[in-house]
């Protein structure tokens, strides 16, 4: 779960902050579209919340301990990433030197997970993801389709509290990213996993549970299709 | 979880796992850099530690022999000049002291063997007193031969002397058909100048040191025939076990007459590491350039590789890797490059020094230990020491591209790729132009003072009498020139940017004002490899210059001759004097050596035939010439003399001559590079004033004029019966340059390990800015450029840079030359030269680079430009 309080962020020279005072929760198991305007701060919410930025305000509680990644240092952030947070990101952002088995077993090597576990869980995700095949293949031999998918089980399979997802489906083309969001969606809801997916997409925020859209004046909630 | 030690066993192995794919992943992708940082990193630790081995093994082997032949003694009493001797009664004086259990007389001269080309070392013992002192060179007995003992006038030989005479007399059978003195009951025929005696060979020293060629006789028996009438060459000295040895050899030191002198075994050690100290420096100094060098190689391909990987480190961040540990595993990356070069280090050094030793000898070819090829015994702790400073220098190297890799920002890693700079979050952003903009304002300023603290170094005096603020000015220099790139690249590329420009051009000259840091490593590596290299060859080619220069003053006759180490023969003198001789003119010199203090090599007294009046015609004086005050003989001193013992002309010098101390007129300082340690002139007429046995060793001859072929054939006689060189001025000045170049060809060799050094750190740096700019050349590959003009764009970017280098280089480069020619050569050989710098090597050298540089761009260009415009578009992150 995900606990947003109180947030602002301002970048040093604007002469207004990009977001203040925002408020909002993400229950356990719950999956929430983030819309807004270009260049309304989306993405610099979402690595505020993954303690890649830092925020000038407020606080984010995140898995059950409800730990505040604002107040951590920058180890203890990525130790909090490394166990509870998943990233997906617009430009698939895989390591072009490790194998696609390798590169979704990065999570498990950085949170401690024994190895014996490894091969098995990645193999059982990789069926999950529609890639059974692929393990010892290079990225570099992969469709983007077949890219992104590899980056959804490499956050996913750690099993983190939250998934954050940055316009997952941006770089591809319609059917493939309705195909490739399907997927998330149905492991995001498998693993009981918290999700904030941003998108500019109508289609992709329909398919989630809540709709928050980002404006130069605050969050707006808005209803929720699903229902 | 957090901190290191915290980890949990499987979390670290895990990391370890990761860290491996990582490693292996580089070193596979940057196969040839990596390779080449590691054989850098090899080639600074193989030497350091080869010419530790060397001198290590040199020094040992050197101490090992001193035991042999001298035994173990608490002191031993010697005279200060080579021709003297100990007087019989200081021996009985010491004898006679409570505290001394122990003297032993030995008596030690150079003989030929029936005129065999080497001279022998003829030892006299009183067998009593050496078998407490000099087990070595205790006699055995041939017991089936029917020789006297040696008492009765028997010598022994050693076991290499034995074979050197058995493989003489096999050579020489056939002609003479004579075999004497090969076993015990021979007969030896020993010759020294005009005296020869026969000796009865009577048996082996069974323990004498494998190389070691040693005739042990009689004290007695060598006193009666080759002298000193009324003295000992030495008096090895073994005292009471109570006693304090310092304070007793303080206490006699005082007591003894002026021409003697008590040394320690710490003396002869010292005396020994003094003999090749410098030049030892020397090459350490070199060994530790080679590491800098191997650890710039890992700087520029370890910040290459970070710049590379920034969107990977960003995205291993995302999913909770820890800065520390973005920071360590460049590090690591560091040590997996220093560890396996450094062991390979370890095994090129040990092999080098094993092939040198046989080669050269002990003395790294510097000419300081004769004859022995020591054997080398590496250790466990020195070995480990340079194994530690390989990897430390790859460490040092890596360090802060693992910084710039820590400091990364995570999210702006991850949109737009590597910051060259870490960022300024800290500082409000429009404080950091003013910043920038005063720090550049400032910038002349940095440089400009640390030249002067260059130029202040190279002024001090040395210490510990080694140049090391000379060292410390050399490297303030290449600080001075890479802190000045910066500077001239922006008054040279604004300069240019003002200028109207096609396209391709305008955008080399943005990347490179765009891309500082890149620049300035490329540029770095350049100038640091271009200004070492082009200092070698100036301070090189100075000293050459100077040699040449020196060898037309000191090699005035035609002809020479010289017996090695003992007297001409007096038939040979006369027949010279005889008119039948086809010789004008022929002068005589004598040699000696003098001990003026115990621990420092000796001077080389020179007694010559000169004009008192005109010494400057033979030789080549620095200053001024006196004249003596009346009655005080005049003496003239080499420049390294001079330094050493820090005299000037006109002072008097009380100079250990002859068992007494005397006190002699410094007429003046003249230029030698051919004696390190100091040498001293004394005219024959002063010598033998003085009451000195004139006894030459070597001839300068002046044929009569169009005789020169009558004269050497007249000469060859004597130098076939006598073993003597002979030799013309030509061959000598020939022979004489070319071992000049041998002892430099290695720094040739490293000049060029260091261009290609600086070439590569061009080219990998090179490749790196335009790999990271690859999107932006596709861009404007799709924006209508052509793959010609972009790769255009590069090779001016390369010869760009590679100018600013070169150009920064050249001048540092002659700084460095006038450093190493005007305070290192002085300093540590006591060498003094002018400054001769050899312009066309050095700009052909500048332009063979520049064009070196432009090849590797274009290398670079084309990895750029040879991927599909569309597939760098497509993979762009
Ligand atoms: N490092 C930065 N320094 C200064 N301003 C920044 C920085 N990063 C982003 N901004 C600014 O903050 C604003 C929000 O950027 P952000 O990337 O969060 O937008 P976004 O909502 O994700 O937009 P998009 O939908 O186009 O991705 C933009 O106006 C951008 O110019
Ligand atoms: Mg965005």
């Amino acid at each position: 779960m995900l606990r947003v309080s109180d947030l602002a962020k301002q970048y040093g020279k604007a002469n207004r902050p990009l977001f203040s005072a925002l408020d909002f929760a993400v229950g356990s198991g719950e999956i929430v579209a983030l819309v807004g305007e270009s260049g309304v701060g989306k993405s610099t919410l979402l690595n505020c919340i993954a303690g890649l930025d830092t925020a000038d305000r407020g606080s984010v509680a995140i898995g059950p301990q409800a730990l505040d990644i604002v107040a951590l240092d920058e180890t203890a952030r990525a130790a909090l990433r490394a166990r509870s947070i998943g990233f997906v990101f617009q430009a698939f952002h895989v390591l072009p030197t490790l194998t696609v088995a390798q590169n979704i077993g990065v999570p498990l090597l950085l949170c401690g997970v024994p190895a014996g576990e490894h091969a098995p869980r990645t193999q059982a995700l990789l069926e999950r993801v529609g890639l059974a095949g692929f393990a010892a293949r290079w990225p570099a031999s992969l469709s983007g389709g077949e890219l992104q998918r590899v980056a959804i089980a490499r956050a996913l399979v750690h099993r983190p509290a939250l998934l954050l997802a940055d316009e997952p489906t941006g770089n591809l083309d319609p059917r493939t990213a309705d195909e490739v969001l399907a997927l998330l969606l149905e492991r995001v809801r498998e693993q009981q996993t918290s999700a904030l997916v941003v998108t500019h997409s109508q289609h992709v925020a329909q398919s989630c549970d809540r709709i928050l859209t980002l404006t130069p004046n605050g969050l707006l909630e808005s209803g929720c299709a699903r229902q | 979880m957090i901190s290191m030690r915290g980890l949990p066993a499987t979390r670290m192995r895990a990391l370890s796992t990761l860290s491996w794919w990582l490693i292996r992943a580089q070193f596979k992708t940057r196969r040839a850099a990596t390779l080449l940082s590691m054989l850098a990193i090899a080639l600074g630790v193989a030497l350091g530690y080869a010419i530790h081995l060397i001198n290590d093994a040199a020094l040992s082997d050197f101490g090992r022999a001193m035991k042999s032949v001298q035994g173990d003694p608490d002191a031993v009493i010697a005279a200060r000049d080579s021709a003297g001797s100990v007087p019989l009664a200081t021996i009985n004086a010491i004898a006679r002291d409570p505290a001394v259990l122990l003297v032993a007389a030995v008596i030690e001269t150079r003989v030929r063997i029936d005129n065999a080309p080497t001279p022998v070392r003829l030892i006299g013992i009183d067998v009593f007193s050496a078998m407490a002192m000099t087990p070595d060179l205790l006699p055995r007995q041939d017991e089936q031969a029917a020789a006297p003992n040696i008492l009765d006038g028997g010598v022994y030989a050693s076991p290499a002397l034995l074979a050197r005479l058995a493989q003489s007399a096999q050579d020489s059978q056939s002609s003479q058909g004579k075999d004497f003195g090969t076993r015990a009951g021979g007969t030896l025929k020993l010759l020294r100048g005009e005296q020869q005696w026969l000796a009865t060979l009577a048996g082996d020293l069974p323990v004498a040191r494998p190389d070691d060629l040693l005739l042990v006789a009689d004290i007695a028996w060598v006193q009666a025939r080759f002298g000193p009438a009324d003295g000992v060459s030495e008096g090895r000295v073994r005292l009471a076990p109570d006693t304090d040895l310092a304070s007793w050899r303080q206490a006699w030191a005082q007591r003894l007459p002026p021409g003697l002198l008590i040394r320690a075994g710490d003396d002869d050690s010292a005396r020994v590491s003094n003999l090749s100290r410098a030049y030892r420096v020397n090459l350490n100094v070199l060994a530790l350039v080679a590491l800098l060098t191997g650890a710039f190689l890992v700087f520029a391909t370890q910040l290459t590789a970070v710049a590379q990987r920034s969107t990977q480190f960003a995205l291993l961040g995302v999913l909770g890797l820890s800065p520390r540990m973005r920071l360590l595993q460049v590090l690591l990356e560091g040590v997996a490059i220093g560890v396996p070069g450094s062991l390979l280090g370890l095994a090129l050094g040990y092999a080098l020094a094993v092939t040198f030793t046989q080669v050269l000898g002990g003395d790294l070819g510097g000419g300081y230990f004769a004859g022995s090829a020591p054997l080398i015994v590496p250790a466990l702790a020195p070995a480990l020491l340079f194994l530690a400073l390989g990897c430390l220098a790859s460490l040092a190297g890596a360090s802060y591209p693992a910084y710039l890799n820590r400091m990364q920002p995570l999210a702006q890693a991850l949109k737009t790729g590597f910051a060259q700079r870490p960022p300024a979050d800290a500082r409000p952003a429009a404080r950091s132009w003013r910043y920038a903009h005063s720090w550049v304002r400032r910038l002349p300023l940095l440089p400009l003072l640390l030249a002067l603290a260059a130029f202040a170094l190279a002024q001090l005096p040395p210490l510990f009498e080694l140049p090391l603020a000379g060292y410390a000015s050399i490297a303030l220099v290449l600080v001075v020139g890479i802190a000045s790139a910066p500077l001239l690249t922006q008054l040279l590329f604004g300069w240019l940017s003002a200028q109207p420009l096609p396209a391709p051009q305008r955008i080399a000259l943005q990347n490179v004002a765009q891309a500082p840091l890149m620049a300035q490593v490329a540029a770095s590596g350049l100038i640091v490899s271009f200004a070492l290299t082009a200092s070698m060859v100036i301070m090189v080619s100075s000293f050459r210059v100077a040699v040449d220069q020196w060898l037309d003053h000191v090699l005035p006759a035609p002809l020479y001759l010289r017996s090695k180490a003992t007297p001409l023969p007096l038939d040979l003198l006369g027949a010279l004097a005889a008119p039948a001789a086809p010789f004008a003119k022929v002068e005589r010199m004598a040699n000696a050596a003098l001990t003026i203090d115990p621990q420092r090599p000796q001077v080389a007294l020179l007694i010559r035939e000169i004009e008192p009046r005109d010494p400057a015609a033979r030789l080549p004086f620095t200053g001024p010439l006196l004249a003596p005050p009346a009655a005080m003989p005049a003496v003239w001193i080499s420049e390294p003399m001079a330094e050493i013992y820090r005299l000037a002309p006109a002072q008097t010098l009380r100079l250990p001559l002859l068992g007494r101390e005397v006190e002699v007129f410094i007429g003046g300082v003249w230029r030698d590079y051919g004696r390190q340690f100091g040498a001293v002139v004394i005219s024959r007429e002063d010598y033998q004033q003085l009451g000195g046995n004139f006894q030459p060793t070597d001839l300068a001859l002046w044929p009569l004029p169009g005789q020169q072929a009558q004269a050497t054939a007249w000469l060859a006689p004597w130098a076939e019966q006598y073993g003597l060189e002979v030799a013309d001025s030509a061959a000598i000045r020939r022979l004489s340059l070319s071992i000049f170049d041998k002892s430099f060809a290695v720094t040739y060799a490293l000049e060029a390990a260091a261009m290609l050094i600086g070439l590569f750190g061009l080219a990998v740096t090179l490749a790196a800015s335009v790999w990271l700019r690859a999107r932006e050349l596709a861009t404007l590959g799709a924006l209508g450029f052509d793959r010609r003009m972009l790769s255009h764009a590069v090779m001016l970017e390369g010869a760009l840079i590679a100018s600013v280098g070169l150009l920064i280089g050249l001048a540092c480069g002659i700084a460095i030359g006038a450093i190493l020619t005007h305070v290192i050569n002085p300093q540590a050989f006591h060498w003094r030269m002018a400054l001769a710098i050899p312009w066309t090597a050095v700009f052909a050298g500048a332009v063979i680079t520049l064009a070196a540089a432009v090849l590797a761009s274009r290398y670079a260009a084309r990895q750029a430009t040879r991927l599909p415009v569309a597939q760098v578009l497509a993979n762009a992150q």
